[in-house]
């Protein structure tokens, strides 16, 4: 055996060329599979993130009555002592902060806008030391500043700017209910501009301090909701029966950002058929370029493999020594296909390729952000690795074999 | 010269029948899985032409002049009177069918409490000579003209837990600008292609919805659908002006391309799926190229001989270039023909990934019809030939420049 | 509320108007102007004349009305014809002939716009409580609006369940008519703005006759009442305000 290991080694070494072009077609084919995969994988993974990291979070801390009457969002059904619960939470290791969602018209003025007009908005009160430990804002301010504690000021999404024309500097008027059903109207400049990748927030985003909102619309300290942010490999559902245990006697309820974005997982589901499909197909033409590959090359050695029958070398070491270096060439395409994959993947990852200037303007329900980025799939790049050799072995199997069925003259004349 | 190297050629080919089988193969799988890649591109973003077109927009969308700029209102009231446009639009050449709809938001008044949703009013015999309006229906029927009947996306009456036999009160504003409600009853469950119209629209007959929002013979738009090699832009000025003459009003004609967003999204998702076409055609051409330099290298011995015997380096190139191109048209010929009519079978029966999704509470049925994108296979064909020709040729230049003793000694 | 109270309250009245006017306390005056906006029992019809920016639409009603907590509008114009609003002591149903059930308004749904108008819902039920909802400030003793002499009150809200924290009213000296109101949020913005255009004798009472009410959040929206026919203190019968017989 071990003789035969040499042997099929020095084979490959033997025939430099043979090898690297065979090795090269295999590489190339996982390669692609690989980097066409990350990108798939980065549609799902995408607009996941998008969703937990700027609507939903990981779980969500609710009244018991709110998520019913979420599309009026009532200041009523609140949470009346967020710090408290934020409090118990962190003695248990996880990070929470807590925001207010208000109904109101955003009124502008023709003197900073050209003309008047009012429009129906949410705006989100966030804490500003804790809110980007949950979300990630901060990250995506493209001008101005964040907030601070207790100012008169907001941050707006940047296409929600560019809509009503709004700039640093510029005041806008939010006009809401408070706490009770009391008129408030709330002047506000506008701090910073946040770019904010998910489509849905960069349209409508207006935020402003906790403490502002805590102040005009006398919440008296309560929020609406406490957003958590677990662990990305975390298994959200399997962690909130241990959450709702907390808070139990509150009337509060903890949801998982699964619950809360049903109909969007749903859009993704449907979408998972066909990237499957293509996936299907970019895996027939790597197999069947590898396959080929491999008939050619071991085809091309009938001759010799006569020569060593003619030799007296057993049918079944020949055999397996023509499948070493099947599979040696495969290795060596394996790796190198998926150190390619990688690069590629690095790229498709962390650069990303820019399609913002067609998702202006446009509500698809498929959270994917301007620049189009792929996501890692380990899953993937083990299974290419290990397909790489398996089918090159097992490919080089059936020629070897019919080889080997005919008799050493044919062999030695075969061309 | 020429007939000589060709028969040469053409022998050579029949001769190793088994390299000539492998080549082609390789471009034949290439070309195929090209074919049926861009089928299915096709296939998708046909399925979301076919709904923008049938649910939202059609070729060609009617309004009130001043609608979409006030849309964010819901001013019902600026509305296209159906029994004028009808009867302008008749004779006009290229349109294959029209409907009227009318959109409207609605609170639908649920023990004692608001729960919003979209209401659209259609006219259900107008709808089945526009497209395949039964197939909508997952359970119960379509709600009959003249009655107070309802069909709802699925997933909105799973979340109001509505069935059928139902009877909902719904509150909207009329073009009056007063508002009004009415009862109906749901007869029908709607499994909408797509999955935002599952969870918040339901169906009314269009006779209702006007009596419902004080319209009169109004509607809020109408829908054309042109035949299928009209373009919208020479046909919108037509419709205009018969519009202008028949009713002396001036209405918003857009093509479904020019309003905005529905395009822009089947543009995104179309620059997405090109560009994991770019990598096919990478893929493709590679195991292409591979496939035929191989075989030249196989054949460096052959080479030698040949050029023992005497043939010219340039007409070594050109034999094995034609040899290639035989080899190659075959392979595409092949390729292209059998992704064809692979993905024409697919394209008949479908490819049902209604399976994946049956860990929902309501099942919505995703079949995805691929569509034989013709003058792409056209150029996959000619592409694949040229590259496998191109790739013949690399080698066989390099090989054509060695001596004939070392070509020979090759292995 | 203090209907039994009513004939004896329109002497004193009456005496007050002659001699005392000034004397009297802010909530003595915010008392008399609900008092003589509210009757035992009134039967009357008008119109709204409601403009936003796609122009001006009218309304016409006929309305009942008992004592300050019930009463009942139908409306009468072609577009709404049937529909009624009935506002009971604590709740507000709408009553649509086209729909099996009465839709009962609460919460946010009470600050939608009756008909689309500038007047919500809210602002049907709001003035009942004022008196104790609010604490009442004589700002000015006189201020002319429209030519009339004016009380000035300040209503600052004692809860945060009131839409309007703050208000400003102009009650006639006269009639006790009120002649303008201004409603404010809580931190003094002015929000709304309420207007007496003119003032008639219906059934020998002196009555605003035309109304005008306009968000001043809103650019070219007003809404516009005018009170045709007003007959009050007529026998009504009960069961007219009651569910059962609004959805006949």
């Amino acid at each position: 055996m071990k003789f035969l290991i040499t042997f099929a080694f020095k084979n490959l070494t033997r025939y430099k060329r043979r090898t690297l072009i065979t090795a090269g077609a295999i590489a190339v084919g996982i390669m692609m599979y690989i980097f066409i995969d990350a990108m798939l994988m980065g549609a799902e993974y995408e607009s996941v993130r998008n969703l937990k990291w700027y609507e939903t979070a990981s779980a969500r801390i609710l009244n018991d009555e709110y998520w019913e009457n979420r599309q009026q969002l009532p200041l009523d059904l609140s949470i009346s002592d967020p710090d408290k619960i934020i409090d118990r939470l962190d003695e248990n290791g996880i990070i929470a902060t807590k925001r207010i969602s208000i109904g109101g018209d955003l009124i502008l003025s023709s003197q900073e806008f050209g003309e008047d007009g009012n429009l129906p908005v949410t705006v989100t009160a966030i804490d500003p030391s804790t809110d980007n430990e949950v979300f990630h804002y901060a990250d995506t301010l493209i001008e101005g500043r964040f907030l601070e504690q207790d100012e008169d000021a907001a941050l707006i999404g940047s296409w929600f700017a560019e809509d009503i024309g709004a700039k640093i500097g510029s005041w806008v008027t939010v006009l809401a209910r408070g706490n009770g059903g009391f008129y408030e109207a709330i002047d506000l400049e506008i701090v910073g501009i946040l770019n904010c990748p998910n489509p849905n927030v960069n349209r409508t985003l207006l935020m402003i301090p906790f403490d502002t909102a805590d102040y005009y619309l006398a919440m008296d300290g309560a929020a609406t909701e406490i957003n958590i942010k677990l662990s990305d490999l975390a298994d959200v559902d399997a962690e909130l029966p241990a959450i709702q245990e907390l808070l139990n006697g509150d009337d509060l309820t903890v949801m998982s950002w699964t619950a809360m974005a049903r109909d969007y997982l749903a859009l993704a589901e449907a979408k998972r058929g066909g990237t499957g499909m293509i996936l299907f197909l970019i895996f027939i033409i790597a197999a069947v370029g590898i396959s080929n590959t491999m008939l050619m090359a071991i085809f091309e050695r009938v001759r010799e493999l006569g020569m060593m029958r003619s030799l007296g070398m057993s049918d079944a070491k020949i055999r397996i020594a023509f499948m070493l270096e099947a599979a040696g060439i495969g290795l060596l395409g394996s790796i190198m296909g998926v150190i390619l994959g990688i690069v590629a993947d690095f790229f498709i990852i962390n650069v990303g390729i820019d399609f913002s200037f067609i998702m202006r303007d446009m509500d698809i329900g498929y959270r994917i952000q301007g620049i189009f980025r792929g996501a890692w799939n380990p899953g993937t790049i083990v299974i290419a690795f290990f397909a790489g050799i398996l089918i090159s072995t097992l490919v080089a199997y059936l020629p070897t074999n019919r080889a080997l069925k005919m008799d050493i003259p044919s062999c030695l004349r075969h061309q | 010269m020429n007939k000589r190297l060709l028969h040469t050629a053409l022998r050579n080919i029949s001769r190793n029948k088994r390299r000539t089988i492998l080549s082609a193969t390789a471009i034949a799988v290439a070309a195929m899985s090209i074919v049926m890649l861009f089928a299915l591109i096709t296939g998708m973003t046909n399925d979301m032409a076919y709904n923008l077109k049938n649910y939202y927009t059609g070729n060609i969308q009617i309004q009130h002049e001043d609608y979409a700029e006030f849309e964010r209102f819901n001013p019902i009231h600026l509305m296209v009177d159906w029994e004028d446009v009808k009867p302008a639009l008749e004779d006009i050449e290229g349109i294959s069918a029209v409907v009227a709809r009318t959109q409207f938001p609605v609170s639908l008044y649920i023990d004692e409490t608001n729960h919003g949703a979209i209401g659209v009013g259609v006219d259900f015999a107008d709808e089945a000579a526009y497209h395949d309006v039964e197939n909508i229906v997952y359970e119960g029927r379509l709600p009959e003209d003249g009655k107070n009947e309802i069909i709802m996306g699925g997933t909105l009456a799973h979340d109001l837990k509505l069935e059928i036999g139902d009877r909902v009160t719904m509150l909207s504003t009329t073009a009056s600008r007063g508002t009004n409600a009415i009862t109906m009853e749901i007869v029908g469950i709607a499994s909408f292609p797509v999955t935002n119209m599952n969870s918040a629209v339901f169906w009314i007959p269009l006779d209702r919805a006007q009596y419902f929002l004080r319209m009169d013979t109004g509607v809020q738009s109408v829908l054309i659908k042109t035949d299928e090699d009209v373009k919208e832009k020479r046909l919108i000025p037509i419709i205009e002006e018969a519009l202008l003459k028949e009713t002396g009003t001036t209405f918003a004609v857009d093509s479904w391309k020019d309003i905005n967003m529905m395009f822009s999204l089947l543009k995104l998702a179309q620059n997405v799926y090109y560009f994991v076409g770019i990598f096919f055609f990478l893929l493709g051409s590679t195991v292409i190229i591979n496939t035929t330099m191989m075989v030249i290298f196989e054949r460096m011995r052959e080479i030698g001989t040949l050029s023992a015997l005497g043939m010219h380096g340039k007409e070594l190139v050109r034999l094995f270039f034609l040899e290639g191109v035989v080899i190659a048209t075959i392979g595409s010929f092949i390729g292209v023909t059998f992704g064809v009519v692979i993905t024409e079978i697919l394209g008949r029966v479908g490819i049902d990934f209604t399976d994946a999704m049956s860990g929902m509470d309501f099942e919505i049925s995703s079949i995805l019809y691929p569509e034989v994108n013709i003058p792409l296979s056209i150029f996959v064909f000619f592409y694949s030939v040229l590259i496998a020709s191109l790739a013949s040729m690399i080698p066989s230049k390099k090989a054509a420049k060695i001596e004939p003793v070392e070509a020979l000694r090759y292995i | 509320m203090k209907i039994k109270r009513r004939p004896l309250m329109i002497m004193i009245v009456m005496l007050c108007i002659a001699t005392t006017l000034s004397a009297m306390t802010a909530e003595q005056i915010m008392r008399e102007a609900d008092e003589r906006q509210t009757y035992d029992s009134s039967r009357s019809s008008g119109q709204f004349k409601i403009k936003d920016r796609f122009g001006t639409k009218v309304s016409t009603f006929d309305a009942w009305s008992k004592g300050a907590d019930e009463s009942l509008i139908e409306f009468t114009s072609v577009a709404e014809r049937g529909q009624k609003v009935l506002r009971t002591e604590d709740s507000i149903y709408l009553y649509y002939p086209d729909a099996e059930e009465l839709i009962r308004m609460q919460g946010s749904a009470l600050r939608q716009g009756m008909l689309g108008s500038d007047i919500s819902y809210e602002d049907m039920t709001g003035g009942k409580d004022r008196l104790s909802q609010y604490d009442i400030v004589l700002e000015e003793d006189s201020e002319l609006v429209f030519g009339r002499d004016c009380h000035v009150l300040t209503l600052t809200a004692k809860t945060r369940s009131v839409p309007y924290p703050k208000e400003i009213v102009w009650i006639d000296k006269e009639n006790f008519i009120v002649m303008r109101a201004e409603y404010y949020t809580k931190s003094g913005r002015l929000l709304k703005e309420m207007e007496t255009l003119s003032v008639g004798t219906l059934s020998g009472i002196e009555v605003a006759t035309e109304t005008r009410i306009s968000d001043k959040m809103k650019t070219d929206t007003e809404t516009i009442m005018i009170l045709d026919e007003l007959e009050v203190n007529i026998r009504i019968d009960d069961d007219l305000f009651s569910l059962d017989e609004l959805s006949w």
